[in-house]
């Protein structure tokens, strides 16, 4: 077990109130997958709030205000409770035009128009569209009912929206995509945190108090943001950048490091590939150079670079900040580069970590919902990968479909009616992809779309059938949080009206799809995790030895654990073994390229996007809990003192902002805390509201990732 | 008199980043009814992001209490001013106006003054407040009096007013509150 010096968990007892029970479960919002404690009323049996979970190692208790609120949308007056059908089509795109239907009904619905769409254009006419704040069962059984279940190629996840970039840099740098090589107990302990393109306060706050711990102690912290947020408000340095030039900033602080004799040579020689090529591209990344580029200041560049090299111990963490560009890939190389050189990795209080967005961020990766992945991080192109899932499938390697299209790429299917039926679960697309206009026409496009959620979504509007599905505290299952740690989920209560579990329902629609026989063993959700587990036997992401009573005795279970004798891995690569073959990781040469679209005379400034505390991801949860919709009720756009008096407007004002994709109306927020050439927006907000009617669908030709984080845009006043 | 607390609560200003999850944590005490009674500023928002909790700081001897004409406001053993009591209060809001913090709110359907209790329910077992159990940044922290003397001791400035309530303001208070700087005094690890 895991030792806390910093914190170690306090013995409170748990305060159970008159005619309750508690019931331990973690968070259904981000990776941290904070601890907590659901009330339950034992005469109505329905959850009514919530304790926190001091045991909970993690999180000690705390919870941010989604947390706290989390349990308010479980019993919510607008949650689905019975399949709707849409026989007008002419009213998609709106919440109108439904009515209720029986489960019978339906999935007959769904079952023929699939059919049907099949006999005529193929197999390959459906597709798959799904998420990952769900659990790693219905993860895995999603992959497994798309290329199983609908036999076909086309499934992809939102996790291109959010961690794909980091998954695909993780691999190239290290053979393996881990998000964090240390557990998150390690991070008070460190001597200097690098965060990189993290609002860690405001999209993972239960990190904070690890994170100010180790400034506490004397440590340093650098963050590298546009903004000064709440993290970058009391850093030691803050490298304030232009958005989307996080690649030349850190070229900036490699060549720093080496320069000034920071490179741990042996560590470079035993265990890497690439420091030679590196050290060539980086050498044109002086100070003043990367200043020009990033617009940050070259003192602050060389201090930043002389805390991290002097650190004994230095952790490098980063989030959507640099991974949502069209070069988010070599941006997370770039910064895996810092910890690489200096030698400053595989072991604890070093390492290199991502904030994960998504609750299964990590999990979701790595069961096959990607389109050209299959279960335990296997690759559909290697032929030992495909016949090592058919196996355990119980399926032909003919029989396996090809890989598919990344999400966004998807849409583009659709307009040109290569894809017809899509089944989404658990995403709000027509909220949180880029380029809306084109997103929504898109889906519009379809000849029948099938969406299953717990609440009528923006994109759910489009569907001609919705299913009630669960919400996370009305199933059990497992996910897998920030820092790779398997974690139990439990059931606090039985499912509202009638929905179901995604797992079933998928399963229903196999079974009439005629492809029982592969899924009706399946019969609750530890029967597929142990289908799961055996899945991933022997792949990068193997979890055959962390069963659910394993996962509930240790208090969780790190991932790669490989036996019934096997802990897990708290901490990667002590061995100093890499995942490549040659055992060594990749010091990655990444020459810079600019955003893909930059400001001009049209559209002279820097649009980026982010998050708020009190809402996640869509919107689609949190913009319906009370407390959560009153302290953000609406997007704004934050604009320095400075650009605004140029521009005549003043706090709360009305803007119109434009880019080439779209536009938007904003109130406006006066901040010193943005940069002047910079607009800020957050995304939780559908409709018109949208802000990614603006962003652009750049795509990072690695990872599919779309640059969400820079673009060119306009802005007006209005009236 | 010496309250019977073992432990008491703590604010250290300069972790807070405005999540309002003590709002929040608040409206989940038994006996809140779902009502929070704690506050964040935003300080200076047209500038930064720099945020501050208003939390009741239990005053020793309560202003809110002294002005009450009938005594609704009670002090526990443990030191925590109580939220006046349902059956005494008359709703004439001398409380409000007299705590030099803003603290006790009104309710104007029921004519009740409500305030913060340092969810007496939890504490007087000495199990966290609400606020403090979920505050993900430690700002609000429950912390025994040991480990308040080591941070008394660790954080004491030059001028050694570490306690930003004492004894300017209302006198001495059972919350403690270090003033905004906490790293003065921190040495560097390298």
């Amino acid at each position: 077990m895991l030792k806390d010096n910093v914190f170690p968990v306090k013995d409170i007892p748990n305060v159970v109130h008159p005619n309750e029970t508690l019931v331990a479960t973690h968070c259904c919002y981000c990776g941290m997958q904070c601890g907590m404690n659901l009330r339950v009323n034992t005469k109505s049996n329905r959850i009514v709030g919530v304790e926190p979970r001091y045991d909970w190692p993690v999180t000690l208790g705390k919870m941010c205000p989604k947390g706290v609120t989390a349990y308010q949308t479980v019993n919510h007056p607008e949650r689905l409770t019975t399949p709707l059908i849409r026989d007008d089509a002419s009213k998609k795109g709106t919440p109108d035009g439904f009515r209720e239907a029986t489960w019978e009904e339906a999935l007959d619905r769904i079952v023929s128009r699939f059919k049907e769409l099949q006999a005529n254009y193929g197999k390959d006419s459906l597709s798959v569209f799904s998420g990952v704040s769900m659990t790693n069962e219905k993860c895995y059984l999603t992959g497994k009912f798309a290329r199983v279940g609908l036999q076909t190629r086309y499934i992809d996840y939102n996790g291109r929206f959010c961690m794909s970039s980091a998954a695909a840099g993780f691999m190239r740098s290290f053979g393996v995509d881990r998000g964090s090589t240390v557990p998150w107990t390690d991070i008070p302990e460190t001597d200097c945190l690098f965060v990189a393109g993290s609002n860690a306060a405001e999209c993972h706050p239960t990190s904070m108090f690890r994170i100010w711990a180790v400034q506490e102690r004397g440590g340093y912290l650098i963050v590298a943001d546009p903004r000064e947020t709440p993290i970058a408000r009391r850093a030691d340095v803050h490298l304030d950048l232009r958005p989307g030039t996080d690649l030349a900033l850190a070229n900036g602080i490699l060549h720093q490091l080496i320069e000034r004799g920071f490179a741990d040579e042996s560590f470079v020689a035993a265990h890497t590939n690439g420091f030679e090529e590196t050290k060539a591209i980086v050498s044109a990344f002086t100070p003043e150079y990367t200043s020009e580029i990033t617009g940050v200041a070259p003192d602050k560049i060389v201090r930043a670079a002389e805390l991290y090299g002097k650190a004994p111990n230095a952790i490098v963490m980063f989030a959507r900040g640099i991974e949502q560009q069209h070069k988010g890939a070599d941006n997370v190389s770039a910064y895996t580069n810092l910890a690489l050189v200096t030698g400053k990795i595989g072991r604890p209080k070093s390492g290199v970590a991502t904030f994960t967005g998504q609750g299964n961020g990590q999990g979701g990766r790595e069961h096959g919902q990607k389109a050209d992945q299959l279960p335990g991080y296997r690759k559909l192109t290697e032929p030992k990968h495909v016949q090592a899932i058919c196996d355990v499938w119980g399926i032909a390697p003919e029989e396996m479909p090809k890989p598919g299209v990344s999400a966004y790429e998807m849409f583009g299917l659709m307009t040109d009616k290569t894809i017809r039926g899509l089944y989404l679960v658990c995403s709000n697309p027509a909220v949180s992809a880029p380029n809306q206009n084109f997103v929504r026409a898109a889906l519009r496009e379809l000849d029948f779309m099938v969406c299953s959620d717990f609440f009528l979504s923006e994109s759910a509007e489009y569907a001609d059938v919705v299913l009630p599905a669960t919400s996370w505290s009305e199933d059990e299952g497992t996910v897998t949080n920030l820092e790779g740690r398997i974690i139990k989920i439990n059931k606090a209560q039985e499912p509202v009206g009638e929905s179901k579990p995604d797992w079933a329902i998928q399963i229903a629609i196999a079974e009439r799809m005629g492809r029982g026989r592969y899924f009706s063993h399946l019969t609750d959700p530890k029967a597929i995790y142990d289908e799961l587990r055996l899945a991933s036997k022997g792949g990068y992401a193997d979890y055959y030895g962390a069963t659910w009573e394993k996962i509930e005795r240790q208090q969780g279970v790190f991932w790669p654990c490989k036996s019934e004798e096997d802990e897990g891995t708290p901490r990667m690569f002590l061995d100093r073994k890499f995942f490549h073959a040659d055992g060594k990781a990749n010091i990655c040469a990444l020459p810079y390229r600019p955003a893909a679209e930059e400001p001009d005379a049209e559209y002279p400034l820097r649009l980026t996007t982010g998050r708020v505390v009190y809402h996640y991801l869509s919107g689609n949860q949190t913009r319906r809990v009370p407390f959560l919709r009153d302290m953000c009720p609406e997007p704004f756009v934050e604009v320095h003192p400075a650009l605004a008096a140029q521009y005549g407007i003043a706090h709360e004002d009305r803007v119109r902002l434009y880019t080439r994709r779209g536009e938007a109306v904003f109130a406006v927020k006066i901040t010193e805390a943005i940069r002047q050439d910079t607009v800020f927006v957050p995304y939780h907000f559908g409709k018109e509201q949208s802000i990614n009617l603006l962003t652009n669908d750049a795509l990072d030709p690695m990872s599919r990732m779309p640059e969400f984080k820079a673009c060119a845009a306009q802005m007006v006043k209005i009236g | 008199m010496e309250n019977t607390a073992k432990s008491v609560l703590y604010i250290e200003l300069d972790n807070c980043i405005g999540c309002r999850s003590c709002l929040a944590a608040c409206t989940q005490c038994g006996g809140h009814e779902e009502r929070n009674r704690n506050y964040v500023y935003d300080v200076n928002p047209l500038v930064n992001r720099q945020t501050m909790p208003i939390m009741c700081l239990h005053c020793v001897n309560p202003a809110c209490a002294r002005s009450c004409p009938v005594q609704a406001i009670q002090v526990h053993e443990t030191g925590a001013v109580l939220s006046a009591m349902v059956e005494k209060c008359l709703g004439c809001q001398n409380c409000t106006i007299a705590c030099p913090y803003g603290i006790p709110k009104f309710d104007e359907e029921q004519k009740l003054m409500y305030k913060c209790d340092l969810c007496i329910d939890r504490t007087k077992d000495d199990i966290p407040p609400m606020c403090a159990s979920v505050c993900p940044t430690n700002t609000l922290q429950w912390i025994s009096k040991e480990e308040l003397a080591a941070k008394k001791k660790k954080h004491t400035l030059d001028n050694e007013n570490w306690v930003a309530s004492a004894p300017y303001l209302e006198n001495e208070t059972n919350v403690r509150i270090n003033l905004p700087g906490i790293l003065q005094g921190t040495a560097k690890l390298f």
